[in-house]
């Protein structure tokens, strides 16, 4: 074990330049795909917070309703009834939803308790400020207009909001940014594999004299291969170090500094999320070090 | 110890096989040189017997097993019966006599204790005492031969293959080596020798096998040099 770790002391200062480079791409190449990872939980979670994007919220009127519909306060049990019944008969909806006002007010707080002034705001709100609502799935998501037009002007109808024209762009820029980042990822560790690849060739070029000692003496292949596997490990888990401090700091600064205080459209990742990306960087860094260290060895290093 | 069951070997590549259905079989113990031109098959045999390379035809034995049926894993366990020394040394140059001879031993897992119990008695059977701090640069020709002897030979192997051992010294320093060669084969150990040194093998007069374009066409007992280059 201590020739082992020897050669891997000196291999490692040996290609001191060609490490250091293998480990800053494939830092870079995990982070990205750890952003990508985490954009997707990101998008899951949005889409989990919201349910089906295309649909339509219809929300009754409460005692503090503005709207003209709202003249008699909050929607009376009458006013539900016809509201249900046009949703009933209108061949548009496939089907719909009701969430009460305790419900509307257990989401908020999950989206406004993000922040210090979220949770503020949320102290002088009780259930009662929230109204009942419906989320209504429609048949075709681009013929909403039918249905806004029959039921906002239902007596008891505070507003009727399409979740689509709210939610498109969100998920069309965690979509886009997503694509980007792994396809970046991609790309990066198509560069660190092929780095992985030369750093083995040239170490097993600098140690020739000493590998083909090894054979004629009988070493096994496992420990002709083992210096060999210890320099990508110690080069794959720096990275993966690296990556995960990366996006810490993109949780901290991000997430946690700017996102949930500033847009609280909907619940943000949080670190829970944040250290399963990390375990599965981690997992990824390794295998990219160990497979073409594995498969190279076997060719370059044949007993 | 060794034993070649019409053996043949043809490199990819090549119409005219390296080895040509060759039957040889060398006993425990024997002292055994191998003559013959450039190209006549030496290499090839020796190449053979450390699996270095397959048969195309026919089957080896060493040491008791038939070494084309060896599954690759246990190769590195053959050679360990199957010391090497080369008419390079191939010495490491950066370690002393001590780390090369070590060396052997630390990367088939034998302890530091080990090592140190075998290290100083090797030295002294190649006249090496004294000297195992020195590095490779440090020595003459003969002395790093030694240290290649001594590597090859730490491990106790059954046979020792020496390819040219003397190609890179002068007379009356390849006469030591020889001396020494000899000294471990009455160890018991099996040697066997390639070698274009006629007056070595004259002066020995070992087992001779000569070869020519990849079949045997003298094997003498007590043997002389005899081909003419």
């Amino acid at each position: 074990m201590n020739l082992t770790m020897r050669e891997l002391g000196a291999s490692l200062s040996r290609n001191k330049s060609m490490t250091i480079s293998l480990v800053v791409t494939m830092s870079v190449s995990l982070l990205l795909a750890a952003l990508g990872l985490l954009i997707q939980e990101q998008a899951d979670r949005t889409e989990r917070y919201f349910g089906d994007r295309l649909q339509l919220q219809v929300s009754l009127c409460t005692d503090t309703s503005k709207a003209p519909t709202c003249i008699g306060g909050a929607a009376t049990d009458a006013q539900k009834d016809a509201v249900q019944e046009a949703l009933d008969d209108n061949p548009e909806v496939k089907e719909y939803e009701v969430r009460t006002a305790q419900q509307n007010y257990e989401r908020a707080q999950e989206t406004f308790g993000q922040s210090e002034t979220g949770r503020k705001q949320l102290e002088v709100l009780s259930p009662e400020n929230f109204s009942d609502s419906y989320f209504v799935t429609l048949n075709d998501p681009e013929k909403f207009d039918g249905v806004t037009s029959q039921v906002s002007g239902m007596d008891g109808v505070n507003s009727v909001l399409s979740l689509r024209d709210l939610l498109d762009s969100l998920f069309i820029a965690l979509t886009n940014l997503k694509w980007a980042a792994l396809g970046t990822a991609v790309l990066l560790i198509l560069a660190a594999v092929l780095q992985v690849s030369n750093t083995i060739r040239m170490t097993a070029h600098a140690r020739r004299r000493e590998i083909s000692i090894m054979r004629y003496v009988g070493a096994s292949s496992w420990h002709i291969q083992l210096p060999f596997i210890l320099e990508s490990m110690v080069a794959a888990l720096i990275s993966a170090a690296l990556a995960a401090a990366g996006i810490a700091a993109f949780m901290g600064f991000v997430v946690y500094g700017f996102l949930r205080d500033k847009l609280q459209i909907t619940t943000w990742v949080r670190w829970q999320e944040a250290f399963v990306v990390m375990g599965w960087t981690t997992l990824l860094a390794v295998a990219l070090a160990l497979l073409p260290t594995l498969l190279l060895t076997r060719k370059y290093l044949k007993v | 110890m060794i034993r070649f069951d019409h053996v043949t070997k043809t490199y990819s590549g090549q119409k005219r096989p390296a080895l040509d259905g060759l039957d040889l079989e060398i006993a425990k113990g024997e002292f055994v040189f191998l003559v013959g031109a450039s190209g006549s098959g030496k290499s090839t045999f020796l190449r053979l017997i450390l699996r270095e390379e397959q048969p195309s035809e026919g089957r080896v034995f060493v040491a008791g097993k038939e070494i084309n049926k060896l599954s690759s894993w246990k190769v590195p366990k053959l050679r360990r019966q199957v010391g090497t020394v080369f008419q390079d040394f191939r010495l490491l140059p950066n370690r002393t006599v001590n780390e090369n001879v070590a060396f052997a031993l630390q990367v088939i897992g034998r302890s530091r204790a080990e090592i140190d119990a075998v290290l100083p008695e090797t030295l002294e059977l190649v006249g090496l005492e004294g000297k195992g701090h020195r590095l490779p640069n440090e020595l003459s020709g003969g002395e790093q031969q030694r240290v290649a002897v001594a590597r090859a030979f730490v491990n106790r192997p059954k046979i020792l293959i020496a390819d040219e051992p003397t190609g890179n010294l002068d007379p009356a320093t390849s006469v030591g080596i020889m001396k020494l060669l000899d000294r471990i084969n009455r160890t018991d150990t099996t040697v066997v020798m390639a070698t274009h040194d006629s007056s070595i093998v004259d002066q020995m007069r070992k087992r001779v096998i000569e070869l020519d374009d990849g079949r045997v066409i003298r094997d003498e007992a007590r043997g002389i040099y005899g081909y003419q280059s």
